[in-house]
């Protein structure tokens, strides 16, 4: 038996757990409107949440949700972000338990980081990293 | 608290074991208690109360299947359409284990001693924690079947089977 996870408290969880890791850094859900004033933030996009679905018509027959979370990392340093990014890795990377703070947050079995690539925009002056995060969250 | 009601992901599953290097293992009645027996192998990081002198966390790679292996009495019926099975208690369940080979590792070094010896029996337990609770499954075994991968084409793996010993040696404990 597995109900339906809450993705309301999987936002506020990725927030406040990006935000503690990487404080005072500001953390963005999607978008940040003044990237241009900032000399660095984050961005996080969740995607992928999927509690695959067991055979039968019993809506509560559902296994664990593993959601993938994006976390972008925006630097008008290059190595700002490398910085970031391992501060993130070596906080998140393998972490199992409370994820999100007191607040939000909720247990987490495993949190697993890959690190996607590190580019450069030209037009907006700003170095960029792309971590996927997976979250295997007990239902 | 309540007992775990939630679908667990196998990356809950911890395995812990006794860290002395001539353990006394639990008893039949001990594998099903939980306060101070079992609680004292897992540490807190499962939801036990172990720590470094009590108990060692094995640096698996996976928690192979556990319980009971299968085993019954088949037997036809004269004149029935299908024979039939009589359900029998069979041996616990050995669980061969990879873990990533570090020649340094306390729990490893201490397996590796075992299996040396042939005759240390220790008690196990694989725990399945959401982060409030724990269920505990606890037996006690020798170590058999050690091998050292060193394959090229990966990390260096260990690998290692535990044979359960005794008629019923394994126990159900949570800690609510």
């Amino acid at each position: 038996m597995a109900t339906q996870n809450n993705v309301v408290q999987y936002g506020k969880a990725i927030q406040a757990q990006l935000q503690s890791i990487v404080s005072p850094i500001p953390v963005y859900a999607a978008f940040n409107r003044n990237f241009a004033t900032e000399p660095k933030f984050i961005v996080w996009m969740l995607r992928n949440v999927h509690q695959p679905v067991f055979a039968g018509n019993l809506q509560g027959n559902k296994g664990i949700d593993t959601p993938t979370f994006q976390i972008s990392i925006f630097t008008q340093k290059i190595e700002d972000g490398f910085t970031i990014s391992n501060q993130i890795l070596q906080s998140l990377h393998g972490y199992s338990g409370l994820f999100g703070g007191a607040t939000h947050g909720f247990n987490i079995s495993k949190a697993d980081v890959f690190w996607l690539y590190n580019s450069y925009d030209n037009t907006e002056k700003m170095a960029q990293i792309f971590l996927d995060c997976t979250l295997y969250i007990p239902a | 608290m309540a007992l775990i009601n939630k679908v667990m992901p196998g990356y809950s599953a911890t395995l812990w074991c006794q860290d002395e290097a001539s353990p006394t293992p639990l008893t039949d009645a001990q594998l099903s208690t939980w306060t101070a027996q079992v609680a004292n192998i897992i540490g807190t990081s499962a939801g036990g109360t172990g720590t470094g002198t009590t108990g060692y966390q094995i640096p698996v790679e996976n928690i192979p299947p556990f319980g009971a292996d299968d085993a019954f009495a088949a037997y036809a019926v004269a004149g029935a359409r299908t024979g039939a099975k009589i359900t029998t208690q069979n041996q616990v369940t050995s669980m061969t284990i990879t873990a990533a080979w570090n020649p340094a590792d306390p729990a490893l070094l201490l397996i590796r001693g075992d299996g040396y010896s042939g005759t240390i029996i220790r008690t196990y337990v694989v725990a399945v924690y959401d982060g409030t609770n724990t269920v505990a499954y606890a037996f006690n075994a020798r170590v058999g079947g050690m091998q050292w991968d060193m394959n090229t084409s990966a990390e260096g793996k260990f690998t290692f089977t535990l044979h359960p010993v005794g008629g019923n040696s394994y126990g159900w404990t949570t800690n609510t």
